[in-house]
């Protein structure tokens, strides 16, 4: 699910940056208070995030299938973790495969923690885990604590994953670099990353269990709801049950809405009609957003004066055919400029290391 | 100068660890610490630093109590190098690491790194320093350890297996080092040759209480001393 | 050679490359962060049919690849995760969009064939510019860059700290899949009934290894503050490769360099 940075609009992505950073800077607060009372969580974070990092590259093999799955590891850090050091220490890993594997671009670092690391930190824990372990002591009914982080985990994944996938459609398509329609993309999308979520959610589980038997204490929620008591077993129960109701009207809601809208519809309605050129639809887009709307049009007037190759000059394919035959030739001319920057370099370099070798 | 007077520890209650535990090491010293596996040669070391409370009896070391109102005086005085190098060397370079400490101790930038180079020259690992921990072998990775303690400059030096896992023309250098450092340090290992070869003093802990503690060639000769204590008579006193 | 060991190579690649030293190696790493995410935002920000607006920016790139000596094909290895992932996105476009824009003799192009062009050129423009920025500047430097970027210390140190571990955490699960598949001829991953044991194993020992981290770091006085080597201030030459920089995006953003360039000869 890492987006590359041609796959994002730098509206759309200084926005989920803005999100994202906004996130990882609460979160930063929670844990510098929390400092004090626990300060060696931060090489806690640290070894494990790391160890997610290199967890990621195992093969689990699928049974009954000839495939196998990954572990993505955003529900099982919050976890072990919490939601907050679940989160940064995400945001951790997926900055290092941006930046020394190339996995995931660096402008769409934003997006790429908002759709991988939110979802499966914040409303994974919060909605899913916590209400799903808080209560019920976990010393004297042990399968039904065993049965709770199952679900919590398949549960969690599975929704964190979708969310997060119809936000990487959501995204590509108000950056409007695709033609393929929003209907179609979501299509596309939600379907691939319920199988991902569902292994996902079976790799977390059996993780999570595995801590479980050997050293319960490690489980976020588990432990204190064990010693404190606030809540009682019978509450669990219910809130099992209202958590597992709002999820399937969630999932329902979301997938009757695919079912019955029309895709043309409400990719107009996102994204402005297609006719009147892009420029025209960066000022929707930003209205749709509800600000900067004086900002977005000035843009996109800029936008269409500057604008090599403008929507609307299709229409006329004289002029379009015109501009670009000299586009071809000066694009020749800029490749041979580059080429000749690079045997420049090459010739200097060459020298240079002469010259270090004569003295 | 280290003082364990009457030193009792548990992890748990009733399951003691240490039993009355009772030992001075003298400035200038160097003495080894052995015992098998479980013996309580960690809880000893982890005690004299400050790591775990001593609930029990009372430490001082390098003059200071140990205790929480010095720990930051007496770890300051105090480097341990730990047994996994890799545990101990948290940033990215070997220079970064060794400008922890010091930098935290509050030393200014200039007297850091003078002290850095001379600990790198003393150990002849200057042509380590800009190099990246996780890409040093483990004979690097080991002297770079040490390094990063000696830049601290601690009066005294605790080893915890410095040999362990070394091939042995790394285990022959780091003998060699410890040999030429001077002040007071105590070593733990099970490389017994290596205690001989490093040691005047050796202190045998079993169960959680000293069993002898005496000069190296005594100690060390005492087969059936060390055999009752599952430990071996070093390799070299063994075959003759 | 197994995941594990392909990426510990990857990384050795990368700290080797930063390792080298050239003018672009010493500029300041906050200003070449900065001036590299400008970049990409300019990149990102032309029209999708702009291929030949777009096709200037890679000078920029090109000229610093030769300046710091990193060879620009050790980049191109990296475009196997990008390249498929922007064509999975991009090939949908010349289906849809059939609208034809230039003629050249027989060969008609349409405005999808342009706009998924344009696409993996941007993909390819912004890999070389996030690469060079790491090739030339290593994680200390980086982790150095965003302090001086005012980022929070918590979460740089936790970087920091995370690439550090994640050597030694590559290696052993390296060891343990090594281990595994030597017991298990014939399976091509971990099989479900150690799914949960294979990972967990390694993070409780992961607990011991961060214990023992803590407490080295106890032991050399951590109060919470963490130090890093590169200190300097950013200098004049720093601010005057930033504004040139920006100045040249600026530039062929706004200015059809290619097509005021061929304009002369049609």
């Amino acid at each position: 699910m890492h987006m590359a940075d041609a796959l994002l609009a730098p509206a759309v992505a200084g926005t989920m940056y803005v999100l994202s950073g906004t996130t990882a800077g609460l979160s930063v607060r929670t844990l510098r208070q929390e400092q004090e009372a626990d300060p060696q969580k931060l090489p806690v974070m640290a070894v494990t995030s790391a160890l997610v990092f290199a967890g990621q590259m195992i093969n689990y093999t699928i049974p009954g299938t000839g495939s196998s799955g990954h572990l993505c590891g955003g529900m099982l850090l919050s976890a072990l973790l919490g939601p907050q050091a679940g989160f940064l220490s995400m945001i951790v890993i997926l900055t290092i495969q941006c930046l020394f594997f190339a996995d995931g671009g660096l402008m769409a670092l934003g997006a790429n923690v908002w759709n991988m690391a939110f979802y499966g930190c914040f409303f994974g824990y919060y909605v899913i885990w916590r209400p799903l372990m808080r209560g019920g002591s976990p010393e004297k009914d042990r399968t039904n604590t065993r049965m709770r982080i199952i679900a919590a985990s398949l549960l969690g994944c599975i929704l964190s994953l979708q969310l997060g996938a119809f936000s990487v459609v959501l995204e590509t398509s108000l950056s409007g670099i695709t033609e393929l329609p929003f209907g179609a993309f979501a299509g596309l999308m939600q379907p691939i990353h319920l199988a991902i979520g569902l292994v996902e959610g079976l790799i977390t589980s059996a993780v999570l269990l595995f801590v479980y038997e050997s050293r319960p204490e490690l489980l976020q929620e588990l432990s204190c709801a064990g010693a404190g008591g606030r809540l009682t077993a019978k509450r669990s129960l219910r809130t099992t049950v209202i958590v597992l109701a709002v999820t399937a009207a969630f999932v329902g809601g979301a997938l009757s809405l695919f079912a019955s809208s029309d895709p043309d519809g409400l990719e107009w309605a996102l994204f402005g009609n297609e006719e009147e050129g892009y420029a025209a639809n960066m000022g929707l887009d930003e209205e749709n957003f509800g600000n900067q709307s004086a900002v977005a049009d000035t843009a996109g007037r800029i936008q269409e004066t500057t604008s090599l190759l403008p929507d609307y000059s299709f229409k006329d394919s004289e002029s379009a055919a015109g501009t670009s035959v000299s586009g071809l030739i000066g694009s020749a001319m800029v490749a041979a400029v580059a080429a000749g920057i690079c045997v420049a370099g090459g010739f200097f370099r060459r020298k240079q290391q002469q010259k270090a070798g004569t003295i | 100068m280290i003082e364990f007077a009457n030193v009792s520890y548990a992890y748990e209650k009733d399951r003691p660890v240490l039993r009355d535990v009772s030992f001075t090491v003298q400035d200038g010293e160097t003495v080894g610490l052995i015992g098998c596996n479980g013996a309580g040669k960690s809880t000893v070391m982890k005690l004299l630093l400050g790591l775990l409370p001593c609930t029990e009896g009372r430490i001082t070391a390098a003059g200071l109590p140990v205790d929480k109102a010095h720990l930051p005086q007496v770890r300051e005085r105090l480097g341990f190098v730990l047994q996994d190098p890799d545990a101990q060397m948290f940033m990215p370079t070997v220079y970064e690491d060794m400008l922890f400490g010091p930098l935290n101790y509050g030393m200014t930038r200039e007297e850091a790194d003078r002290r850095i180079d001379a600990a790198l020259k003393q150990l002849r690992i200057e042509h380590l320093k800009g190099r990246h921990n996780h890409r040093l072998s483990g004979g690097e990775k080991r002297m770079a350890a040490i390094a990063t303690i000696l830049a601290m400059q601690p009066e005294i030096l605790l080893m915890d297996e410095p040999t362990a896992a070394l091939d042995p023309y790394n285990r022959r250098e780091v003998i060699r080092t410890i040999g030429d450092l001077s002040g007071t340090k105590v070593i733990t290992s099970h490389d017994l040759d290596m205690i001989y070869d490093t040691c005047e003093r050796v202190i045998l802990l079993h169960d959680g209480a000293v069993c002898a503690d005496g000069p190296a060639e005594q100690v060390l000769h005492d087969r059936e001393l060390l055999e009752s204590h599952r430990l071996e008579l070093p390799l070299r006193f063994s075959v003759s | 050679m197994n995941k594990m060991d392909a990426a510990l190579r990857e990384l050795a690649g990368m700290d080797d490359l930063a390792a080298l030293s050239s003018g672009i190696h010493r500029l300041h790493p906050a200003v070449k962060f900065l001036a590299t995410i400008l970049y990409i935002f300019t990149v990102a920000s032309f029209s999708r049919y702009a291929l030949s607006g777009l096709l200037p920016m890679v000078l920029w790139p090109v000229l610093l690849y030769q300046m710091s000596g990193i060879p620009v094909s050790l980049c191109f290895r990296k475009l196997r995760f990008v390249l498929p992932l922007v064509l999975a996105v991009g090939i949908w476009n010349p289906l849809l969009d059939r609208v034809p824009v230039l003629q050249i003799v027989t060969l008609t192009v349409t405005g999808g064939i342009l706009s998924m062009c344009t696409l993996m050129l941007k993909g390819v423009l912004c890999l070389m510019a996030s690469f060079l920025l790491m090739a030339t500047t290593g994680i200390d430097r980086l982790c150095a860059a965003l302090r001086a970027m005012h980022v929070p210390e918590y979460p740089v140190t936790l970087l920091l700290l995370t690439y550090r571990y994640i050597s030694v955490m590559l290696r052993e699960v390296s060891v343990m899949t090594d281990a595994y598949s030597l017991r298990a001829p014939g399976q091509r991953g971990i099989h479900f009934s150690a799914w949960g044991s294979f990972l967990g194993q390694l993070l409780l020992r992961s607990m011991d290894r961060a214990q023992s981290l803590y407490e080295s770091m106890l032991l050399r006085g951590y109060r919470g503050g963490f130090h890093y080597a590169e200190t300097r201030p950013i200098a004049r030459k720093d601010w005057l490769f930033l504004g040139l920089s920006a100045a040249s995006f600026a530039f062929f953003r706004l200015v059809p360099v290619a097509q005021i360039l061929g304009g002369m000869f049609v």
